[in-house]
């Protein structure tokens, strides 16, 4: 069958609501601090951003200042000035009962933005304000309020957990009946899609973490697994295999259709959206072990598409996932018979390994700094620049398919 | 005037040749293709899967496996002739009864990445499920599901393809 110019109208079907953890709508506490920093140069120094934290007025102003200043300093991301030092930038602003309003400014005096912050507590107002700075002045999203989600069996069946960029504020989110496996969060990190076993057969299904409420995206018959949203949100990549065999789909949320992208005579996994939302890297055996694939994704109905392999130089290749700019894919393979975790240049480059001696299941962090991956059972998170790695999680079971917050 | 023959009678040499040529072409389809050239997975007829009320997930209950596990003894998909041979006897067992309903379920080995392992399973479970269509079982009475490493059936292997019996 060629499953490539099959387009498929799906009954999508709404399960009924359920209730997810409270707790998962808190924000996240914690400071993010990884091994490394004192291996940084001058010359590294020099070439970042300096920025001074000025003074904070209010009740727990002096709180907010201390806190904001090492929050910007564990962010890796500026030179942070002290009080008589130059700088590029400044922030300064108010506190009182936890909340803050943050103002930066330029070198000039110019005001970049002013913004308040009003969440139950200081810290969490304090990692949103860091955030923010962050992506005002470098572009790139910050980590303090980044998530991962990460399969774990400490409760003795395989379900979804979340937790902060530190392996801090654990939160388990499903508790579903079977297990819960392959999560999967949406851009804004309010929805996470996941494989569920609750109905004896691999579905997926859709969790809001802020209203709580849940559905299902797919009941076909055969097997739903490995969903991926698209880095706007209003699509899921996904493996369905009931047109007889398995291959990827992408779906549209808000129209509940969805069409077939490849064409295998395999097996078909673990697909990953380039940025741009037109490309999906995917894995797919063939017979002779999975190898890496790119598909891209068509537009409109109708249109003509590539699909190509996407040659790495090894023969054992899973879990793709692209780098937050598109220009690095991540991925698993196998080096000396242990698996491996290793990138390589998008299009063309040399490999990289980051970690071997049982390292799998890559994902980028959002300013693509930092992968996050498991190593036997422990979640690990390894610094791209400095070669530094660090276990966040440990003792929690065995943890598997850790997805950063993208 | 001499000259300007040829090429009034040009275009009715292209048509006959193009004629020709369409006449070989014609003929060429109904050429069998030799078998070295063929390939076999794209010729396949894979039957789509039928709706799967009904059926029984071995999560939720004690199915009785219609025959002894197929174990695959690779990390692939391709059926071998002790498989064959498996679903050959079964084949003839179920054509007495055809009412009767399997689910074909695939597991992999625990030391596979996860969704590649999903992927396998389901894989295998649809070459077994395709194998019994061919051998005359009716397709919607086969429904698949794959487990990849997420749970592992009662056995020795757990690289194994079981097919259930449902009710």
């Amino acid at each position: 069958m060629n499953a490539r110019a099959l387009l498929l109208i799906l009954t999508f079907v709404v399960s009924h609501g359920t209730r997810a953890e409270a707790g998962v709508m808190e924000r996240l506490r914690g400071l993010f601090s990884l091994g490394g920093g004192k291996s940084k140069t001058e010359e590294t120094k020099k070439s970042m951003p300096r920025i001074r934290v000025g003074p904070f007025s209010g009740g727990t102003g002096s709180s907010a200042q201390q806190t904001l200043h090492k929050e910007l300093l564990d962010s890796r991301e500026f030179f942070v000035a002290g009080a008589d030092e130059k700088a590029d930038f400044l922030v300064e602003g108010t506190s009182s009962g936890g909340r803050v309003t943050g103002k930066l400014k330029d070198a000039k005096g110019k005001d970049l933005f002013q913004r308040s912050y009003a969440a139950p507590g200081l810290d969490e107002n304090l990692k949103a304000l860091t955030d923010d700075i962050i992506y005002t002045i470098t572009g790139r999203p910050g980590l303090a309020t980044s998530r991962i989600v990460f399969v774990s069996d400490v409760s003795g069946k395989r379900q979804i957990y979340i937790c902060d960029a530190e392996g801090g504020e654990v939160h388990q989110v499903t508790h579903d009946k079977h297990a819960a496996v392959a999560p999967s969060l949406s851009p804004d990190s309010s929805m996470i899609a996941f494989t569920s076993y609750r109905t004896g057969f691999p579905i997926i299904r859709l969790l809001d973490l802020n209203v709580g409420w849940e559905r299902g995206v797919t009941d076909t018959p055969g097997s739903s697994f490995g969903s991926a949203f698209s880095p706007d949100g209003t699509h899921l990549a996904a493996v369905m295999s009931f047109i007889g065999n398995p291959e990827i789909f992408v779906s549209d949320l808000n129209t509940n259709t969805a069409a077939c992208v490849s064409d295998s005579v395999g097996a078909p996994s673990s697909p990953s959206w380039h940025p741009d939302g037109r490309q999906l890297v995917f894995s797919s055996d063939d017979g002779d072990g999975p190898k890496l694939y790119v598909v891209e994704v068509p537009q409109k109905e109708g249109e003509s598409s590539r699909l190509f392999r996407w040659r790495t130089g090894y023969h054992f290749c899973t879990d793709p996932e692209w780098s937050p700019d598109g220009r690095h894919i991540a991925f698993t393979t196998r080096t000396s018979g242990e698996w491996t975790v290793a990138i390589k240049p998008y299009p063309n480059g040399g490999v990289r390994v980051v970690q071997a001696g049982g390292a799998e299941h890559p994902s980028w962090s959002p300013n693509g700094h930092f992968i996050t991956y498991v190593l036997h059972g422990e979640l690990f998170v390894h610094d791209l620049r400095s070669g530094n790695r660090r276990s966040i999680l440990r003792g929690y079971g065995h943890i598997s398919e850790p997805r950063w917050m993208r | 005037m001499n000259a300007a023959l040829p090429m009034m009678k040009r275009p009715a040499a292209i048509l006959s040749s193009a004629l020709v040529g369409c006449l070989l072409l014609a003929s060429c389809s109904s050429i069998p293709m030799p078998s070295f050239l063929r390939n076999p997975a794209s010729e396949a007829v894979v039957y789509a899967l039928g709706p799967r009320e009904g059926f029984t997930s071995p999560l939720n209950g004690s199915l009785k496996p219609a025959c002894p596990a197929l174990v695959f003894e690779n990390a692939n998909f391709q059926l071998t002739s002790a498989h064959q041979q498996a679903l050959n006897s079964l084949a003839q067992e179920m054509g007495k009864n055809k009412k009767a309903r399997l689910l074909v379920a695939g597991y992999t080995a625990p030391n596979l990445p996860a969704d590649h392992a999903r992927s396998l399973s389901e894989r295998r479970s649809l070459a077994v499920r395709q194998r019994l269509i061919e051998l005359g079982l009716e397709a919607a009475g086969v429904q698949t599901v794959g487990y990849g490493n997420d749970f592992s059936p009662s056995g020795p292997s757990s690289d194994v393809v079981v097919i259930y019996r449902q009710n």
